[in-house]
């Protein structure tokens, strides 16, 4: 039983369908509408799974042209539309909060074109992120974004939320990535933004390409992306750091970071994600470490060695018993593939989890480390890490049973604290997963009036009704939680 | 008017003022606000007030070990917010982007006065919408930048150009495709025809010691050895001359009809800055969603317009 949709009532009496299902089935085909509760019901959230709510019709469309049309449909009867790609999102950025037409862009996930002497991809929204880099590979040029969702996520979400992952630490995030796209507005209108697949890198006028990614599905439907590719790195050394503890190996990132060395990826993950990796994978993680770090460097042969010399003194510098290399591309893809399913082992850990996403400056890792060792105690809640060390993103994964009294209310107690004490340091409450419906609240400690008014108002030159995924990114927008409050409260 | 604030708060007052008075405001000069607010080394990220020099600022990195990997032509001249509201790059940019691929917090006053922020001061955020995006680029029509953050990088341990002058652009372009299709780590790849000199082609990278040498190896391999400097770029910059953008597959022959005229072309991004040459493309009206944008920000056209 799930606790969220127990708890979450709709908020307005359900939209009235009649005649515009009809209207939608004539655009996309009967085929691609569904309007049944019971196929709703897979629609109903993401991957934050404390609140619920079905859209009251999801279409499934082939085209930019029928997107438009159901946008457009939906413009002229005052829906609510909602952009959702694979549905990965952590912070409930596709819920239908009010209802409305979900617009799922799964259908269209073709690669386009490889351009490989400009190093272009040309996508369709709803793309599988790794099937570019799979499609480039051969071509030896890869797609750097690569979030651990990336076997399932579509490069359409990952524009919504400005997706990172291990790589962006040297790479860069999906905005240093994405040249250009192609955006269905909230009336129904097609605007290309950006560089275009013909042309050259500089445009005129405003960013408005960059403006829209980061935007987490609020500015319109993106339909098709033109993305960068960049030449794979044939040479890499991966490590394994072993530390006793996770103090150890906070202030090892910090070294290495301080000593200008840029990795391509820097992770780390504690005790309680390794032994429940090693139970699910059997990769021979050490079962006693109290934390581990995956240091990967890639570049030229020659530096590599060089640096790698370095990388291992700064560890045992800090206490590491072990520093081992990957044998290997296949000891290397198999360290990577354990680390990209972490958050999917959690399940052997607990019934439940939340996971944050906060930030904070690199050098205040060992401090933040030590508050979530803190908070877990504090709040008798377990709480493993493993994260993108090197960029100071945190993902706390907060563990609880939803069937247990109080323990929902501490583990958001315990992610408030959290990330309360990340902007406090000087941070940030999300650095790749966004605000959705669930961070909506920290934008006020974050930001001020003017900053968001300054927000509202780039919305508003998007989508002036303010139709397109509502309820989302701002303090004081309607969310189901106000009503599961209530709810609880009479029960 | 044009606006030479002492401090914020004047240029706050003065910027909102002539915006309740629809007095259009064409220039400010914010040399009173050129300090450097804060530098980590640890952190690998800069603040400073939007009035300093690129110059400035990275001498002052410098002293830390560290850059802004940005490059333009005459650093001592162009402040922060300049380097920003142009979005500018230099040599460097096959390696390291423009502007706007370093910049992670901004704060800008506003037509009406207010002032805004958007990202911070860490190098991963995505907490709101992006404003830094917004800004970047829109040469000063949206609002007055005063602020901003940057992530920097440790300065490579050694640097290297080298150049190689062609008799014929077909000889540049044949070797600019082996140079591309090749595994070099190039931070530069320029092609430049300057006034009376042959077509030349400049390649710089930097890195560990170990890293450069090993380059120099397989440049010399493709035949290029001869040092080089980035020279060429500060001079062209002096004289009048337009900017294209095309495919980089498109560069020679975009080069070629460019006949006699002084170039210099960042060869990997394929953008070329020219003297006289072809008529320029009349200056396309802004699609309505960039006409909104300016309207939405700056509502009684205070500032310049786009
Ligand atoms: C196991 C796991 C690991 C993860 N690891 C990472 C990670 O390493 N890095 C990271 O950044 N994220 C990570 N995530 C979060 C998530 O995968 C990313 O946010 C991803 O980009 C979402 O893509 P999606 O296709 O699933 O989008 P959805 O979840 O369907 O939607 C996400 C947002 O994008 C909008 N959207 C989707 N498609 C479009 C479109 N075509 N046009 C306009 N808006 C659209 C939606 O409205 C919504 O706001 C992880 C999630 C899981 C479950």
């Amino acid at each position: 039983m799930n606790l969220a949709s127990t708890l979450c009532v709709p908020l307005a009496p359900r939209l009235d369908t009649s005649g515009w299902v009809d209207s939608l089935r004539a655009i996309v085909g009967a085929e691609s509408v569904l309007a049944d509760p019971k196929e709703l019901l897979a629609y109903e959230c993401d991957g934050y799974t404390l609140q619920r709510h079905p859209p009251t019709a999801v279409v499934l469309p082939r085209t930019t042209a029928e997107v438009a049309a159901v946008v457009e449909l939906c413009a002229r009867l005052n829906l609510p539309i909602i952009p959702r790609g694979a549905g990965t999102s952590l912070c409930g950025g596709v819920l239908a909060v009010e209802g409305g037409v979900m617009i799922a862009l799964t259908r269209m996930n073709r690669v386009l074109a490889l351009d490989v002497r400009n190093r272009r991809a040309l996508v369709e929204a709803g793309c599988v992120n790794a099937w570019v880099t799979r499609e480039a590979a051969p071509h030896g040029l890869c797609y750097a974004p690569d979030p651990s969702s990336q076997p399932a996520c579509t490069i359409g979400g990952n524009i919504a939320t400005n997706s990172g992952g291990p790589h962006t630490l040297k790479y860069g995030v999906t905005t240093n990535h994405v040249l250009g796209l192609e955006l269905v507005l909230p009336d129904g209108s097609v605007q290309w933004l950006g560089v275009t697949p013909d042309g050259g890198e500089d445009v005129e006028g405003y960013d408005l390409r960059g403006a829209l990614i980061g935007s987490e599905g609020m500015f319109g439907v993106v339909t098709r992306a033109l993305l960068r590719l960049i030449p794979t790195p044939t040479h890499w050394r991966t490590f394994l750091g072993v530390f006793d503890t996770v103090d150890e190996a906070s202030h090892a990132v910090s070294d290495i970071i301080a000593a200008g060395i840029v990795p391509a990826a820097l992770e780390m993950m504690d005790r309680l994600i390794v032994s429940a990796l090693e139970e699910a994978y059997h990769f021979g993680f050490p079962l006693d470490a109290g934390a581990v770090l995956i240091i990967e460097l890639d570049g030229l042969p020659a530096g590599l060695a060089a640096q790698a010399g370095v990388i291992e003194a700064l560890c045992r510098g800090r206490g590491a018993r072990e520093v081992r290399v990957a044998r290997d591309e296949a000891e290397r893809a198999a360290l990577w593939k354990c680390r990209k399913r972490a958050f999917g082992a959690i399940g052997r850990l607990s019934p439940n989890y939340v996971t944050q996403d906060g930030v904070v400056p690199r050098s205040k890792l060992p401090q933040i480390m030590q508050f979530i060792q803190e908070t877990s105690r504090r709040h008798d809640l377990r709480i493993p890490n493993v994260f993108h060390a090197g960029d100071g993103n945190i993902h706390p994964l907060i563990l609880y049973d939803e069937r247990e009294p109080g323990q929902v209310q501490r583990a958001l107690a315990a992610g408030h604290d959290i990330l309360t004490r990340c902007i406090e340091l000087g941070g940030s409450v999300t650095g790749e997963h966004g605000i959705g419906v669930e961070k909506m609240d920290y934008m006020a400690l974050q930001f001020t009036e003017s900053d968001l008014d300054a927000m509202r108002t780039l919305r508003r030159v998007f989508d002036p009704d303010q139709r397109c995924n509502p309820h989302k990114m701002f303090p004081g927008s309607k969310r189901c939680s106000d009503f599961a409050v209530r709810k609880q409260a009479h029960a | 008017m044009r606006l030479c604030p002492a401090n914020l708060d004047e240029l706050r007052h003065a910027l909102a003022t002539a915006n309740g008075r629809r007095v259009p405001v064409t220039g400010w000069d914010l040399h009173a606000l050129g300090a450097l607010l804060e530098h980590h080394p640890e952190d690998m990220t800069a603040t400073a007030q939007a009035g300093m020099s690129l110059a400035d600022f990275q001498h002052t990195l410098a002293q830390a070990g560290q850059w802004l990997p940005l490059d333009p032509p005459f650093p001592k001249a162009m402040t922060l917010g300049a380097l920003i509201a142009g979005n500018h790059s230099g040599p460097r940019r096959w390696g390291f982007g423009t502007a706007r691929d370093w910049l992670i917090g901004i704060s800008v006053v506003l037509p009406d006065g207010r002032l805004v922020k958007s990202g911070g001061k860490v190098v991963k955020n995505v907490a709101g919408f992006d404003l830094c995006k917004v800004f970047v680029g829109s040469h000063g029509t949206l609002g007055i930048i005063v602020e901003a953050t940057f992530k920097v990088l440790p300065l490579p341990k050694a640097q290297r150009i080298l150049q190689h002058i062609c008799a014929t652009l077909e000889e540049a372009g044949a070797l600019l495709e082996r140079v591309v299709g090749s595994r070099l780590h190039l931070d530069i790849l320029d092609l430049h025809r300057l006034p009376g000199s042959p077509p030349t082609l400049v390649m710089g990278f930097g890195g560990p010691q170990e890293d450069v040498d090993e380059q120099c190896q397989a440049l010399s391999h493709l035949g290029i050895c001869q040092p080089g400097d980035m020279e060429y770029d500060g001079l062209f910059h002096k004289w009048p001359h337009r900017k294209c953008a095309v495919m980089p597959s498109a560069l020679m022959d975009t080069l070629a009809r460019l006949e006699g005229c002084a170039f210099v072309a960042r060869a990997g991004n394929g953008v070329i800055y020219h003297t006289q040459g072809p008529p320029a493309p009349p200056a396309t009206a802004p699609s309505a969603l960039q006409q909104r944008l300016k309207d939405a920000f700056d509502p009684h056209h205070t500032l310049p317009s786009l």
